[in-house]
């Protein structure tokens, strides 16, 4: 399967859960794996009892594991910082404080955040090496299809830029009628090489996302859940990435044949309810039902993390990526 | 003085009045013209590229404000040009001489 794996859905349905698990079952049978968290309300932390950075740590106690944390606003802050840097090696002090305002307005914008966050991630793929596997334990539903969507959309944006710069330069060079020298010239526009630098990393995460990832969406058996399962669906659809398959997580368990008490009926009526459900997502969605993963009453660490990975019916084996 | 010489330096006064009128009626509005079409579309761009600048959010600042330490030369004269420019008629007759 895919290097690339992608576990999404609605907030609270167990996401990091369910993406821990299946990265522990892929490290446990040989798949050099890392899982990224990619929610800027981490939890990969809280699953493993380990605090994680920035950068690849290794998971203690569990061999060929690693996990990162993606923490958006460090990323915002490095990034200015790093603009910051070449601004004043590149431009006039007068201009500094100008130009500086414009690039902190830029920084507090709402799309500043996702930029960030989908910056690092495809950084993450770029540099897979030395992982097989990387799972990404990914944000709640929708902030995560935006995600997605957005490098079709940039790279548009991009492109348009481009052409406009390159209008103007050409307009600024035939207004340099005799030997007037142009004011722009197009050969080695530091600004036109930048932008194409962007715009391929716009074709790289694109093209990784439709090649390289497979996507599973976690749903619970409520209604809500279903319901944003099947839009989320179509949405992904619409950005031309398949669903691989549907996890259903925090199922109730069945009482014992014989046990008849009030708790008892509890939960048969409630393990009909969810059965009705299931059903239905059978039915009316075209991704499988790949794991079917009972309610814990402990939180989800340790040995019940295998206990999870064992019910999920999701290929380890993973492919050498073929555009990466 | 010869009158071949003063032929000459009569030719040299006229020669100098059309090369200055040709400039004056043709040429330099011609690359002003150009010039100004040039502003207007880098205007475009630098507006395109930092439309925050006049409170309208835009996805892509966060990667445009990677090329603000390339543009300080356009960035000014942008800002200049936006003030200076009082009605869109002002800007459009400077390229006339009236």
């Amino acid at each position: 399967m895919e290097p690339f794996v992608f576990f999404g859905g609605k907030g609270g349905v167990g996401k990091t859960t369910v993406s821990c698990a299946y990265a522990r079952k892929c490290a446990d049978e040989g798949v050099e794996t890392l899982v990224v968290s990619t929610d800027p309300a981490h939890s990969v932390s809280d699953v493993f009892d380990q605090s994680f950075g920035d950068e690849p740590e290794p998971v203690d106690g569990i061999d060929r594991l690693s996990a990162l944390e993606i923490d958006p606003e460090a990323e915002v802050s490095e990034h200015l910082g790093e603009i910051r840097g070449r601004l004043s090696d590149q431009v006039s002090t007068p201009m500094v404080n100008e130009i500086d305002r414009q690039l902190e307005m830029a920084h507090q914008t709402p799309g500043a955040y996702e930029a960030a966050l989908f910056d690092r991630f495809v950084d993450v793929m770029r540099e897979r090496d030395p992982y097989d596997r990387v799972v990404f334990d990914t944000a709640p539903t929708g902030s995560t299809l935006r995600l997605f969507a957005l490098p079709e959309f940039l790279e548009s944006w991009i492109e348009r830029l481009m052409h406009k710069r390159k209008q103007s330069i050409d307009r600024f060079e035939k207004a340099a009628i005799g030997n007037r020298e142009p004011r722009r010239v197009m050969d080695g526009d530091p600004v036109l090489a930048h932008l194409q630098d962007r715009k391929e990393f716009f074709e790289f995460a694109g093209g990784a996302l439709r090649n390289d990832a497979a996507f599973f969406i976690v749903l619970n058996p409520d209604q809500l859940s279903v319901n944003e399962t099947g839009r989320a669906i179509e949405d992904m659809q619409g950005e031309d990435l398949g669903v691989r398959g549907l996890v259903a997580n925090k199922l109730t368990p069945s009482p014992d044949a014989d046990e008849d008490g009030r708790g008892a009926r509890y939960l048969r009526d409630r393990v009909e309810t969810e059965r009705e459900r299931l059903d239905a997502v059978r039915d009316r969605f075209d991704p499988p039902l790949v794991a079917e993963i009972e309610t814990r009453t402990r939180e989800v660490k340790g040995d019940l993390l295998a206990e999870v990975a064992a019910e999920l019916d999701v290929e380890v084996r993973a492919d050498a990526p073929s555009f990466v | 003085m010869t009158l071949a010489s003063r032929i000459s330096a009569y030719r040299e006064v006229i020669d100098e009045w059309l090369r200055g009128l040709y400039h004056g009626m043709i040429s330099h509005p011609a690359y002003e013209k150009i010039e100004d079409e040039a502003e207007d579309l880098e205007d475009a761009f630098m507006l395109a590229c930092f439309p925050d600048a006049f409170g309208i959010p835009s996805p892509v600042s966060y990667y445009t404000a990677e090329l603000l330490p390339f543009l300080e030369d356009e960035f000014e004269a942008w800002e200049r040009r936006l003030w200076d420019r009082e009605t869109p008629l002002a800007g459009k007759a400077e390229g006339y001489h009236f």
